[in-house]
């Protein structure tokens, strides 16, 4: 492509300097146009549907604790090797010791929650959260119930209704999923609700 | 009794310039913000008005840092010498009848004398700096200041032929009360040159060039911090006041507008600086900056013969009609 710097002007562009009377419009025309801007701690940004924020354990409404059964799939899936889990068992149930997420390791993908059998881990749709060291950022099992309030608390949610996108992998048909992650999700979650991507082709 | 009267004159002028200086700041801000589709200050006060007096303690307060191969004196005293030069000139503008502090007959020519020699603070400070991109800077605004210098001067001759003196108040008497005896339309290839001089002697955009940030950093004041800083920031705005005023002075009439308003006699002029200032801020959101040598080209070739045209249409007018 050829660039034509000099671009051929007429004496009167030339003399009244037409061009840059018209970028000069330009810049008076946007000083009378609504700012694009957000005043960010007073106005909250929306929260796109599949966010992955801070996380939480989900608070089993019947048993006042964790739901986590500890398959150890999380810890297995995780490709930054956040997640450490201790058990041991009792009559032949396996029971949580201690249930700890190394935040600052975290790469924040999502499969924890997609391979969870009973949706007890969910990254929150909780963005703003910092700390002044490391130690605060290492979730153990406490924290990550007291997160799980908390983003119901602030965010209104309802923990009866709440159905967070990951929970349902996406591309499995329902007779593949284990019986706890066969949930409603929203229609742009599902397969065909898809608009970018490689969409998942049914054989 | 005379030189007190004196003395709280120039404090109430001091007071209302820096009040200016600090809400010029502010306004550029909020127009090029809003100019680039954002808010600009927003979170000091309401819609960040007390953003300036923010700014101010800020930089009252922060720590003064001179650089150890620095020239010690040069560099603690070239603010000074910009800030004290650019403060002179305000004493001879008249801003509304009788309202001058000092109405001498070379007005016109000590504003010159007075914005060349803040230069001289900007090449000192890049030089006693002792670092590349100050003394570029420096460089760089000495080069400017003196090619843009003769061309802004030479602007203004037309006008010292028109009105016959140099002493400012006469100036405007001088262009009478009437729209169109402004010198705007007899003079306007003068007012030409002389605009985009008066944006290259204040070192705006698109000449910003001896503080063009994306290559100097900072330019000449890359080094200074705090107070020190914040006085070459003073005296740029300062500049850009007092050439709002010769220009408004000189080209749009003064302190004499459509109607006068008794209670602020210089409401007129008040309102013609502003909208120099608002044309500064405006140039400035829109234009690219100029490269060093198409700068140079623009000056010698196009201003100064453009100027000493204009020197001679005007003698061969005044020449004819008497």
């Amino acid at each position: 492509m050829r660039v034509q710097y000099d671009l051929k002007k007429s004496l009167f562009e030339t003399v009244f300097l037409t061009e840059l009377a018209r970028g000069m419009m330009l810049t008076l025309k946007r000083l009378f146009s609504k700012p694009i801007t957000r005043q960010y701690p007073d106005e909250k940004p929306p929260v796109a549907l599949g966010f992955r924020g801070q996380h939480a354990l989900v608070r089993d409404p019947r048993t006042g604790g964790s739901k986590c059964v500890a398959c150890m799939r999380c810890a297995t899936v995780c490709p930054s090797r956040c997640i450490h889990i201790r058990f041991h068992e009792e009559d032949g149930r396996r029971v949580v010791d201690s249930y700890d997420i190394e935040a600052l390791r975290c790469v924040y993908c999502g499969y924890c929650e997609e391979v969870c059998p009973v949706n007890a881990l969910v990254l929150t749709e909780v963005f703003d959260y910092c700390e002044y060291d490391r130690e605060s950022l290492f979730f153990t099992k406490e924290d990550l119930l007291a997160n799980w309030d908390r983003f119901l608390e602030d965010s209104g949610h309802r923990e009866e209704t709440y159905v967070n996108p990951f929970w349902r992998p996406r591309g499995l048909p329902e007779s593949m999923l284990p019986a706890g992650k066969r949930l409603k999700v929203p229609d742009s979650w599902t397969e065909d609700g898809q608009v970018v991507g490689t969409r998942y082709r049914r054989s | 009794m005379q030189i007190l009267i004196i003395l709280i004159e120039i404090l109430v002028l001091f007071a209302i310039v820096m009040l200016h200086v600090a809400y010029a700041t502010y306004f550029e801000r909020k127009i090029i913000g809003h100019m680039q589709v954002r808010m600009g200050p927003m979170r000091v006060g309401w819609h960040g008005l007390l953003q300036p007096i923010a700014d101010g303690i800020k930089s009252f307060f922060k720590e003064d840092i001179i650089p150890e191969q620095a020239d010690r004196v040069t560099f603690l005293g070239a603010p000074i010498i910009c800030l004290v030069a650019m403060m002179t000139s305000l004493a001879v503008l008249p801003f509304a009848r009788g309202w001058v502090i000092a109405d001498i007959n070379i007005g016109l020519l000590l504003v010159f004398a007075m914005s060349s020699l803040a230069s001289y603070g900007v090449v000192l400070a890049g030089w006693a700096s002792n670092s590349k991109f100050t003394f570029l800077g420096g460089l760089r605004s000495m080069a400017q200041v003196i090619s843009y210098e003769i061309a802004m001067g030479m602007s203004l001759v037309g006008v010292m032929m028109l009105s016959g003196t140099l002493n400012l108040s006469k100036i405007v008497e001088a262009q009478g009360d009437s729209f169109w005896g402004m010198y705007l339309f007899p003079q306007i290839i003068g007012f030409f040159v002389f605009f985009i001089a008066m944006l290259a002697e204040t070192n705006r955009v698109p000449f910003d060039l001896p503080e063009a940030e994306t290559e100097l950093v900072s330019g000449y004041c890359t080094e200074y911090s705090g107070m020190r800083y914040a006085m070459f920031f003073m005296a740029e705005y300062i500049g850009m006041m007092v050439m709002a005023s010769i220009g408004t002075i000189c080209f749009l009439g003064g302190w004499n507008g459509p109607f006068t308003v008794s209670i602020f006699p210089p409401f007129w002029f008040v309102a013609k600086v502003y909208i120099f200032m608002f044309l500064f801020i405006w140039i400035r959101a829109t234009m690219p900056r100029y490269r060093y040598d198409q700068l140079m080209e623009l000056g010698w070739k196009v201003l100064i013969p453009l100027a000493l045209a204009n020197i001679v249409l005007t003698g061969i007018v005044k020449a004819f009609t008497g």
